[in-house]
């Protein structure tokens, strides 16, 4: 009985913002490298992937490997043992390709400076893509800044979708 | 030999619990400990002394200190397994070698450090290596025949990174040892003399998802070093982050074992119902992972007079979607068939590595150190789960917390009522102070040391410790597609264990 509940409210999600893809080309790959932090980031961002935020129907798409992958987000405050670990993963992504720092730490190191272990960030050592600031930031922050992007908003995107899928079932019924 | 007494025998110190031992009354420690079974907390170095810390009765801390002479100490981990992991680490830091230890390979500094020995009084020159990690094999691991592999750091998976190296015979693990030191970011040197404020920060930033335990233990710590005691509504509050943190933390493990086991469905039911709760709590809390809302003196909350109303919410959220995702999470086809049988930890294994929290409650331990908290009066109660060590009992057992802790807070709301929160200002005078919660994955414990109004030394034992040891230990045997399943069921961190 549960299962056939759960089957059904993932077939016809009610109730969570249903959204559009913004991207030009679909979807989005990511493959999110951790550097050496608390692991607040990755949780969000595993949140913002099996949660109900729809990142797959925004376009965005967590892969397992570099290979596969558009952009590389990093989190944590890149220690010198990870240094060569993201400079390897970095080489083994296909161009053209993106780089985007989520949280603090993978700015500037955030609470983790520089020190003996760490190098604090990459701001300033690499170019950047994109930055997305928080000690974490939360999912929908992280889901906002890869929608800026493409020079979206969240919350439009989010209301043209809804919009459109009010009018498809009705047309449909 | 009794090593309590023998313990109790040594010189008295400032700390009433805290004993100093001669080299050779150490050494008759470590020879008598073979024998006895007392509970080991972890070791440390604050440069010139090592510290050995046991929890005799309960909550009751012994500790035993012994100078180092010409860097050296005699190590315990002949007699407590663990203890390699904090004497590589004691070793990594500050160069304090343990003689007769068990294991002596670099655990965090892997040669690539701007120097040796970082915390020495006299730090090492810059580590000469450039590129990926080299990695130093056992000698049991090297006698392991068949083909190499390896997983991590980089997974694309969500965890911190590290590295596990196998050795496989077709698809069975015959060797494994794990490989850690890449999120280390040296917690005990920006720890060392730290603003007390700022060091609560740090210590929330240890490991996320454990938090609110690591800030419980640490403020706790500070306050009794300081002597004083917090009031009865504000440690009530301290137990809503906690019970409301392993609600979400085990939510998040249990989505992450659903998912690596092909329940997608399973993990999505968890995720949803985590953010449910998540969505509720953040605005009345001002979080989500539940940072800094625990200080030394009280608690820091954006609205701590509608906590009692939060957990009301929680509670009929609770009572809305528990049973449903239990029920799904039991009679989901294949997912317990999936999970039963592999990853077994059997009870000689648990006392040997001196395991906690819910990993050693699935395999039949009993411990939990909320049963000692004045803090937790007449709301932790005793539940007998499923206890046969597998990674089906693991999540059992994690599945049963979420709705314990869901009772907790709807017992908790009464008790709150309007409770104003606040903190007392405390004096910090020079001394030592111990405090400890049970996180998610087990016993948070920190031993601070203040001096001058900062903190000078802290010490943390987190449940990743022995994660990290029942993990190498679990491996050998199973198939190597469930390294990933194993993982998460016994809770290895490397951004908690690395430090």
């Amino acid at each position: 009985m549960g299962l056939i509940r759960a089957v059904f409210d993932a077939t016809f999600r009610q109730g969570g913002a249903r959204l559009k893809p913004v991207g030009p080309r679909w979807p989005l790959l990511l493959f999110h490298v951790d550097t050496g932090g608390c692991g607040g980031c990755g949780m969000e961002l595993q949140a913002l992937a099996t949660g109900p935020y729809d990142a797959q129907g925004a376009g965005f798409g967590f892969v397992q490997s570099p290979r596969a992958a558009d952009v590389l987000l990093v989190t944590g405050a890149v220690t010198r043992s990870m240094m060569p670990v993201l400079e390897a993963t970095w080489q083994a992504m296909p161009t053209p390709k993106g780089l985007i720092c989520v949280g603090n730490c993978a700015v500037d190191g955030g609470m983790f400076t520089e020190n003996y272990a760490v190098m604090g960030g990459l701001d300033r050592k690499v170019q950047i893509d994109l930055r997305i600031p928080g000690c974490p930031p939360s999912p929908h922050d992280v889901l906002e800044g890869l929608f800026s992007l493409f020079g979206k908003r969240l919350e439009e995107n989010a209301s043209a979708g809804q919009d459109e899928g009010v009018g498809s079932s009705s047309t449909s019924s | 030999m009794d090593p309590v007494a023998h313990i109790r025998a040594g010189a008295e110190t400032g700390t009433p619990w805290r004993f100093r031992l001669e080299e050779l009354a150490w050494r008759d420690l470590v020879d008598g400990l073979k024998q006895e079974a007392l509970p080991f907390v972890g070791l440390w170095c604050d440069g010139t002394d090592v510290h050995v810390l046991f929890l005799p009765h309960g909550n009751q801390p012994l500790a035993a200190t012994l100078a180092l002479e010409d860097g050296r100490y005699p190590a315990l981990s002949p007699a407590r397994a663990v203890s390699s992991l904090y004497e590589r680490m004691v070793f990594d830091l500050y160069g304090a070698e343990a003689m007769w230890a068990r294991d002596v390979r670099p655990l965090v500094d892997h040669d690539v450090w701007t120097s040796t020995t970082p915390l020495a009084s006299m730090p090492g020159p810059a580590g000469g290596h450039k590129g990926m990690i080299a990695y130093q094999p056992s000698e049991a691991f090297l006698a392991a025949e068949g083909l190499a592999a390896g997983i991590g750091p980089a997974t694309g998976r969500t965890g911190a990174p590290m590295h596990v190296a196998l050795t496989l015979a077709g698809e069975t693990i015959v060797g494994a040892e794990t490989v850690t030191g890449y999120a280390h970011r040296g917690m005990a040197l920006r720890w060392r003399n730290s603003r007390v404020d700022e060091a609560c920060r740090l210590s929330g930033r240890v490991a996320a998802g454990c938090s609110a335990a690591h800030q419980v233990a640490f403020c706790q710590a500070i306050e009794t070093a300081c002597g004083e005691q917090i009031g009865h509504e504000v440690s009530q509050l301290r137990v809503v982050l906690l019970e409301l943190e392993r609600c979400v933390q085990h939510l998040y493990t249990l989505a992450a074992l659903a998912q690596e086991a092909g329940a997608v469905l399973v993990a999505s039911r968890c995720m949803w119902f985590r953010e449910q709760l998540l969505k509720e709590a953040a605005p009345i809390l001002g979080s989500r992972l539940l940072m800094d809302h625990c200080v030394p003196g009280g608690v820091s909350l954006r609205s701590a007079s509608d906590v009692g109303d939060l957990c009301t919410r929680l509670a009929e959220l609770g009572e809305e979607n528990y049973s449903a995702l239990s029920e799904l999470w039991r009679g989901y086809p294949g997912l317990s068939a999936r999970l039963a049988g592999i990853g077994i930890l059997d009870r000689a294994a648990l006392e040997r590595l001196g395991l906690d929290g819910p990993v050693a409650r699935a395999a039949g331990g009993d411990s939990d150190c909320r049963r000692d908290m004045r803090m937790y009066d007449g709301l932790w109660r005793f539940t007998a789960g499923r206890h046969g060590g597998s990674v089906d009992d693991r999540t059992a057992v994690l599945l049963d917390e979420v709705g314990e802790s869901l009772r907790m807070l709807a017992d908790l709301a009464p008790r709150l009522g309007l409770t104003a929160g606040g903190r007392i200002d405390l004096s910090y005078q020079d001394g030592e102070g111990i405090g400890m919660a049970e996180g998610p994955w087990g016993r948070v414990l920190y031993w601070v040391r203040l001096l001058n109004g900062r903190v000078e030394h802290v010490f943390l034992r987190d449940p990743s410790y022995p994660a990290l040891m029942a993990f190498e230990t679990v491996l050998p045997g199973q198939n190597v597609a469930d390294v990933a399943l194993i993982k998460a069921s016994l809770g290895v961190n490397a951004a908690a264990q690395d430090g």
